[in-house]
């Protein structure tokens, strides 16, 4: 492959069959980085590329309202009332209220028709360091957190993108923090007192912000250190369904993102891994603050970044390199990235292609139509299956129910027969429905294939839709070695 | 537990290695074919021994736990009880096809979910040590083939080049793979990308319409493996038993998230039964889980993680029903770290236990190939006789 290619598929998604390619390669990493991330998509499969609509993008309190909404109609339903017992009614329910499907298309077509791809496969590595599992509830919410926790964070500090995510709704809500009581809280204490109320400590955030998201076991923090970071989250969170005026109540204000309930918080202040830390709200940005510049902590991280981008056994050198700029620029994200791209494009070894990146990657190359506009995302549609469909089939999605360490970067965890049979069967189907505007041969010429890529697609025959699921399932294209 | 005598083990050691030379598959039994099948359902997320199988004659139980513990349990015997979600799997019980292994683990104490996941599959020593996992391993020393039911290729099966995965896919515009363009792409790749390409190959001929729902899986698994030259293991996982918050309902001890789950092992359980039919008689199906909960309930009428749990297993191939445990109690001065069920038993035994009935394999070079543990006791006549 080409240079150009070559860096694309490697940190990017590969440039559109019909964009021009830059000259300075450097400059236009560079640029990448720093560029404006805005959703670009279309509202119908073969409308112009434009930016994606501010209705299709609520806020947070305005997800929170239609989540409310949504499940009032649900009761409603349930109970046989106002008519919303009926198969429209509840189909009208899920399109008008819950936006799962929605970000998940819009991630998508980002990722298919943005600009900003090197971007957007940094924004992959942190939603998926992130992780956000989809248990119902926090499918309203983890488009969301992908874009205002993650994408709109990139140019800030670790710092700041952990402190965002561990405060994040989303993940408050998926590892149980929204439920969670200090154990000596004035909660904790009531409770105690009355029948069948039951509130106490639930480690589960706590134990994960230590073991994935931050210092990793490998630091060798204690139970009590986990049980002293579940105590300096208690408090934080609310159910997304709580109603408004309980929240202020509660929580003393309305914004989700900042919600802090006292009557739940430990009193007094905690150890963690040596580090104190004072009671009170603001204890938990202490902690992430503590944890963001911990050697295990950029230790942990360098490595997987490099995991991730550069090798699958990155050596000494290469971690050493990101772990340093790391703490010179005290943890800036701008900076990490660039060392992170720098190793990557100077280190020969090709990358294995997660399946997510690998369609996106495909679909631009080609040229392809095989998603809807976002005008059509709730409509049925003979030729293209919705997107959450598409994903699930691949086995790889952002809005899946899965465990919390995410998807792996060993590239082991993805070699199956299954896994290689979806490959071959949506290169298929993106070939007969998805009518590419290039060929194989088009696209090889682009690209600069190889000669092995370009003998194996030959020995396939004439046949222009066996070429293009060939050159898509080539060691070339899937990241993988040669023969 | 039974202990090896020096002479014989050196014997073995021999053994496996003047196989290792020749280059063949060491196997522990003359006939081509196993003596049964061995079907693993790993539960993923650290499954609730107490509220599966509660010790309800334990005097420390209901207080510690009876918000999480069902009321309506099947009584086993006086000691114990039995999640009323595993109906099946009591019916079973009670014919003499089902028992079950208590307070037992892997020895990993440290909670957490990736680490023990990855040791439970691993079977190693520690975990991230191992690149195969146990049955892979273990059927590789047989050479025969296993089959998971799911889109990757899990960790435990890895290890036998012959091992296969089937998941059914339902793609929109995409017709049956072709056969020859497959082994054709399969040419232009490295070893491992090819051989999988090979299979996919192969595979295409095949077409069977399974719905994807683990019970499905299962006797779709149950009928391969009854076939003269289909599988003689497999494996399906069924998740979310990571039960730290409404693990049972409010006011409801016997439904809730647990209940739900343990009904869906009880019908994977049911699954294979259907789809072994006479092939039942000769296999046996074991549970696997990172770990058990805490003894004590959180704030959050959920459990967190702990350390024992319990493994229930099924299959004609048990020739009674009991429940097998060297019971450490429930009180503060019995818990592990005072606030896990302690294990008395490894489980590792357990899996050896299963390999030695279903693949014909020796102990002895179970323990020391497959687990890496020479002197891991050997609990077979304890399950088996």
């Amino acid at each position: 492959m080409n240079k150009h290619f070559s860096i694309a598929q490697k940190t990017g998604l590969m440039f559109r069959h019909d964009q021009d390619l830059p000259e300075d390669m450097n400059a236009w990493i560079q640029s990448q980085l720093q560029a404006a991330s805005p959703a670009l998509g279309v509202a119908t499969s073969y409308a112009k590329v434009a930016q994606w609509p501010d209705e299709l993008q609520p806020d947070l309190s305005r997800r929170a309202s239609m989540w409310r909404r949504y499940r009032d109609l649900k009761k409603q339903q349930r109970e046989g009332k106002n008519g919303q017992e009926t198969q429209a009614a509840r189909q009208a329910n899920r399109h008008e209220n819950l936006m799962r499907d929605m970000d998940e298309h819009k991630f998508v077509q980002r990722n298919v028709y943005g600009a900003d791809q090197v971007k957007l496969r940094f924004t992959a590595f942190w939603a998926n360091h992130f992780t956000i599992g989809n248990t119902f509830d926090t499918g309203q919410m983890i488009g969301h957190a992908i874009d205002e926790g993650i994408l709109a964070k990139l140019n800030g500090s670790f710092a700041d993108l952990l402190y965002g995510m561990t405060t994040h709704p989303g993940m408050l809500t998926y590892l149980d923090n929204v439920w969670s009581a200090g154990e000596r809280s004035e909660q904790a204490k009531g409770c105690a007192r009355k029948p069948n109320c039951q509130a106490g400590l639930n480690d589960n955030l706590g134990r994960e912000l230590l073991e994935l998201h931050t210092v990793s076991v490998a630091a060798g923090y204690t139970e009590d250190d986990i049980h002293a970071a579940a105590n300096v989250l208690a408090g934080w969170g609310i159910d997304f369904g709580e109603e408004l005026p309980q929240m202020r109540k509660t929580a003393g204000g309305t914004n989700h993102w900042n919600a802090y309930k006292k009557r739940w918080a430990e009193p007094g202040s905690k150890k963690v891994m040596g580090q104190s830390i004072y009671a009170g709200r603001n204890g938990l940005q202490q902690l992430t603050d503590f944890l963001a510049s911990h050697d295990a902590t950029i230790h942990h991280i360098s490595t997987k970044l490099c995991q991730h981008f550069v090798s699958d056994n990155p050596s000494t050198y290469e971690v050493d390199a990101v772990k340093l700029v790391w703490r010179e620029s005290k943890g800036d994200l701008q900076t990490i990235h660039t060392k992170v791209l720098e190793l990557a494009i100077n280190s020969p070894e090709v990358k294995f292609i997660w399946p997510m990146t690998w369609l996106f990657q495909v679909v631009r190359l080609s040229g392809a139509t095989y998603f809807k506009g976002w005008e059509k995302v709730h409509d049925y549609d003979d030729r293209l299956m919705s997107t959450k469909k598409v994903f699930e089939e691949l086995g790889q999605s952002f809005w899946s129910l899965r465990q919390p360490n995410g998807y792996s970067d060993d590239k082991d965890e993805w070699m199956s027969a299954e896994m290689f049979e979806r490959r071959f069967r949506f290169a298929d189907a993106i070939y007969r429905n998805g009518k590419p505007r290039q060929s194989a041969n088009e696209i090889m010429d682009r690209i600069g294939a190889s000669q092995q890529t370009r003998a194996l697609v030959a020995s396939v025959g004439p046949s222009g839709r066996d070429r293009f699921i060939t050159l898509m399932c080539s060691p070339e294209l899937m990241g993988l070695e040669y023969v | 537990m039974s202990k090896l005598t020096v002479g014989r083990r050196n014997i073995l050691k021999a053994g496996a290695a003047s196989l290792f030379l020749a280059g063949m598959p060491v196997t522990g039994f003359a006939k081509a074919k196993p003596p049964g099948s061995i079907s693993v359902i790993i539960l993923e997320g650290g499954m609730d021994g107490l509220a599966a199988m509660p010790p309800i004659g334990d005097p420390d139980l209901m207080r510690m736990r009876q918000s999480v513990t069902p009321d309506n349990y099947l009584a086993l015997n006086d000691f114990f009880g039995l999640h009323p979600s595993l109906k099946f799997y009591a019916q079973l019980m009670a014919s003499g096809h089902a028992s079950a292994v208590h307070a037992t683990a892997f020895p990993y104490t440290k909670r957490s979910h990736f680490e023990a996941q990855n040791l439970i599959e691993g079977g190693g020593l520690s975990p991230f040590s191992e690149k195969t996992g146990w049955l892979g391993r273990a059927l590789d020393l047989s050479g025969v083939a296993g089959r998971s039911l799911s889109l990757d290729m899990p960790l435990i099966l890895r290890g036998y080049h012959e091992n296969d995965n089937f998941y059914p896919a339902s793609i929109r515009g995409s017709k049956k793979p072709n056969a020859n363009l497959l082994n054709m792409i399969a040419m232009g790749h490295h070893m491992d990308a090819a051989q999988l390409f090979t299979k996919v190959a192969r595979k295409s001929e095949d077409n069977v319409q399974v719905p994807r729902d683990p019970a499905s899986l299962a006797k779709y698994a149950g009928r391969a493996m009854a076939q003269v030259d289909g599988p003689v293991a497999s494996v399906i996982r069924v998740g979310e038993f990571d039960s730290h918050s409404s693990q049972t309902e409010d006011g409801n001890t016997n439904e809730g998230r647990l209940a739900r789950q343990l009904s869906v092992v009880d019908d994977v359980i049911a699954g294979y039964r259907r789809g072994l039919g006479e092939a039942w008689d000769d296999a046996i199906i074991l549970t696997l889980t990172e770990f058990g909960r805490t003894v004590a309930v959180n704030g959050t009428k959920g459990t967190d993680h702990g350390y024992a749990s319990v493994g229930l297993l099924a299959g004609g191939s048990l020739s009674n029903s009991g429940v097998i445990t060297d019971w450490p109690g429930l009180s503060k001065k019995d818990q592990f770290e005072k606030r896990d069920l302690m294990a008395t038993i490894d489980y590792r035994s357990v899996c050896a236990a299963c390999i030695e009935k279903s693949l014909g394999l020796d102990h002895d070079l179970i323990a020391q190939q497959v687990f890496q543990q020479p002197d891991l006791p050997r609990m077979f006549d304890h399950l088996f006789t």
